[in-house]
């Protein structure tokens, strides 16, 4: 009972990510929302017990964001 | 069992976060919000499965996670808030 409280809560959080990142206009405002939706991925991967992958991922997508703010940095022409 | 219930408390305050974080209007209030969200899933990251390695991936995400919340609040001041 209690273990479906945990994904019932790790599904609103996904859900919750998808929609703001989808309806948010500025692109900071994006990156938060991808954030939100990985930090709902990461522990059900947790819980199916595949930790490499998920150091793998939470390793990496901090690292593609960080791309994207370079990207972001420079100014548009 | 009792263990999934300190994890599920963990996961309500992650939610929260997440919440206020979606509810606030200007990018920079967000990203405390942001902060608070991913300290809970790192709590619930190592309570969720009994395994030696959950403390590493816990470890990684929480290191992680705080760098990117806090590029983003770099980058955003850098740009001069637009």
């Amino acid at each position: 009972m209690i273990d479906s409280l945990v994904i019932l809560l790790l599904t609103v959080l996904i859900t919750l990510g998808a929609v703001a990142t989808a309806l948010w206009k500025g692109p900071f405002d994006k990156l938060i929302g991808l954030s939100i939706i990985t930090a709902g991925i990461i522990p059900f991967v947790v819980m199916r017990g595949y930790l490499d992958v998920a150091i793998v991922v939470a390793l990496i997508v901090p690292l593609s964001t960080i791309i994207i703010l370079l990207l972001l940095g420079r100014p548009v022409r | 069992m009792e263990s999934l219930i300190a994890a599920a408390i963990c996961l309500l305050i992650a939610v929260y976060g997440a919440f206020r974080a979606v509810i606030e209007k200007e990018t920079l209030a967000r990203l405390p919000f942001v902060n608070v969200m991913n300290f809970g899933i790192a709590g619930a990251i190592v309570l969720i499965l009994p395994h030696p390695l959950t403390l590493v991936a816990a470890a990684a995400y929480f290191i992680g996670s705080t760098l990117e919340a806090n590029a983003i609040a770099s980058a955003y001041a850098k740009r001069g808030g637009t």
